[in-house]
């Protein structure tokens, strides 16, 4: 498997829950799908990804686009506030 | 009606012209010159009123009552010119069907005459000396009680000079002020996002601006939404910032719609404007904004925020982009993600977002480059991050597409079925007994339901029913039910219905 060096960036809730808006990590990971069921078993998100919607590299894309090494991956939940 | 009166009110004329053979009452408040006014002895006074002003707010005032007491008649005449001591100087009538709606328009009506009129009183001392008192307006804008400076005066300000400074870009001019003064927007929602958008659109001469918002103010607003004043905590929101965008821009048309916005008159709301600019906090409205948007053609520009960060969309139906639901087909469940009232909010962060819309907005009309079609931008302002992610149109849209589902709005059903609407059918619905594990124990229903939930189980926030829908909610007269099935519609769940009249009308299914 192949080791990816990414960047995640979170926003609303899962900001909240990882503590954090931005890290870079080496993920063997194929797909954003595959990524965030490993980083929501890490951090115990409460979010599962169909509730989220997945941003790699400034554009929305499914959850099982190939991910490539150095790519921006973005989770955002929805959010209501007003 | 409202008007100002130079000689003695006749309350006896004024009663009679209050009769309606629809009302069931009539509530009358007379305010009369007492003796005395802060420790010193009143002799005499004079009313005084700056005429034309006092009149439209007045009337203003009227017609407000009226829409939202749901009253017959109402009158109130106010007095100027010289009073003796027990004279009448205020009559404020009010008719209508049940006494609980009078007392409250009656009270409603005289307490925003002496808070919003331009009327002032000169007291007449016996010690000799006078005073001007009582111009509560003026107090509450910090202006001086001095008879001098106290008037409202019109203002003799021109368009020309108000705008000069936007009129000024070259790719504004007089052309895009023309287009500013024709544009008819609409937005929903005066609050921490209404509050600035409302703000910059009317200063920058929207000719049309329509301010939609139920609620009144409450005291956990004022740290975000900076339209409104400490001291008004209480009042309707939509009226307080027709007042101040009257004040702010004068050149303007401002209408209110103090109704909160649904399924069933979205429609018939949207129909009078051109772009709608959604500073509401919530998924429901949101959706079903986007998707009056789609069909009926209008701009949207959304805006939502949460804690330090926000996102910001436009869906232009003139230009193919996506909409909210080719991103998001189905409306988050409540509970997933926090609202501000649960997670928190900084204030300055809607002043951030309201004002990006009211840019978005400006941009659009004015056609200027760049504007924001179709991509989603979102920025969080604790590390300045910020994504401008783009989104295509998404081909099975339930909204938007070619296999569109959502084709009109349709009303909203009936929260409340009557056992006759249930004859033959009632196995359609999961049945949910929600009375207390007592009462049910003590009186079973007499078919089985699909579910016990005693109605104090149920946590909107976390909500745990598995049994598919339509729910059929039944409590022990129907009141429980009722309440809770809208408090589920409100909170996403469409098909939920409360039987009418609890348990005993289930007996009643055929
Ligand atoms: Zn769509």
């Amino acid at each position: 498997m192949e080791t990816k060096t990414l960047t995640i960036g979170y926003y609303a809730l899962l900001r909240e829950q990882r503590g954090l808006s931005e890290e870079t990590l080496d993920s063997t990971a194929a797909t954003p799908g595959e990524l965030y069921a490993a980083l929501k078993n890490e951090h115990g998100f409460s979010l599962e990804s169909n509730q989220l919607k997945v941003v790699i590299n400034d554009a929305f894309k499914a959850w099982d686009t190939p991910l490539n090494p150095g790519d921006n991956v973005v989770f955002i939940p929805p959010v209501a506030g007003g | 009606m409202f008007e100002v009166w130079s000689t003695p009110l006749d309350p006896a004329a004024l009663r009679v012209s209050m009769k309606n053979v629809e009302a069931g009452g009539f509530v009358v408040f007379e305010g009369w010159v007492r003796n005395h006014n802060e420790g010193k002895t009143v002799e005499r006074l004079e009313y005084e009123a700056y005429e034309a002003v006092a009149i439209s707010e007045g009337n203003a005032i009227i017609a407000e009552a009226t829409e939202r007491f749901g009253l017959l008649e109402a009158r109130c005449v106010h007095r100027v010119g010289s009073l003796e001591l027990e004279d009448m100087a205020v009559w404020v009538g009010v008719s209508t069907a049940h006494r609980g709606e009078a007392f409250d328009a009656c009270r409603f009506i005289i307490d925003s005459v002496k808070h919003r009129l331009p009327i002032w009183k000169k007291e007449h001392y016996t010690d000799g000396d006078s005073g001007w008192v009582n111009c509560e307006r003026c107090a509450h804008a910090g202006m001086a009680l001095e008879e001098a400076t106290c008037k409202h005066n019109a203002p003799t300000l021109s368009e020309a000079s108000y705008y000069a400074r936007q009129i000024h870009l070259k790719e504004v001019g007089q052309a895009g002020q023309e287009k500013l003064r024709n544009a008819r927007v609409l937005v929903v929602g005066a609050g921490g996002l209404g509050s600035p958008v409302l703000q910059y659109l009317a200063a920058a001469g929207i000719g049309h601006l329509g301010i939609c918002e139920g609620d009144g103010l409450e005291a956990s607003n004022l740290h975000r939404q900076i339209l409104f004043d400490a001291q008004s905590v209480g009042e309707s929101k939509a009226t307080l910032a027709a007042q101040r965008l009257a004040a702010l821009n004068p050149f303007i048309t401002v209408t209110t719609i103090t109704e909160r916005i649904t399924r069933n008159n979205v429609v018939k709301l949207v129909a009078d404007y051109d772009v709608l600019v959604d500073c509401t906090d919530n998924f429901e409205t949101k959706f079903l904004l986007n998707d009056v948007a789609v069909l009926h053609k209008k701009r949207l520009i959304q805006a939502s925020i949460y804690q330090y960060e926000g996102q910001l969309f436009v869906y232009d139906p003139k230009h193919d982009g996506p909409c909210v639901r080719c991103l998001w087909p189905e409306m988050p469940k409540p509970g997933c993600v926090g609202s501000c009232a649960e997670v928190g909010v900084l204030g300055a962060i809607a002043g951030v977002f309201g004002t990006l819309q009211a840019v978005e907005v400006l941009k659009h009309l004015l056609d200027l480059p760049d504007k924001l079609q179709g991509d989603t931008f979102f920025l969080d302002l604790l590390s300045l991050r910020s994504h401008k992610v783009k989104a295509e149109r998404n081909a099975t849209c339930p909204v938007c597409s070619t296999q569109a589902t959502i084709t009109a709005i349709e009303a909203e059903a009936p929260v409340e079925l009557d056992a006759t609407e249930l004859n033959g059918n009632l196995g359609d619905y999961a049945l949910i007994d929600i009375r207390e594990r007592k009462e049910a124990e003590a009186s079973p229903l007499p078919v089985t339901p699909a579910l016990r939930c005693p109605a104090g189980d149920i946590h909107l926030d976390d909500l745990h029913i598995d049994v598919p829908e339509p729910w059929l909610l039944v409590c022990t007269r129907g009141m429980r039910s009722k309440y809770l099935a809208l408090a589920l519609r409100k909170a996403g769940c469409e098909k939920v219905y409360s039987l009418r009249g609890g348990a005993p009308a289930l007996e009643q299914v055929k």
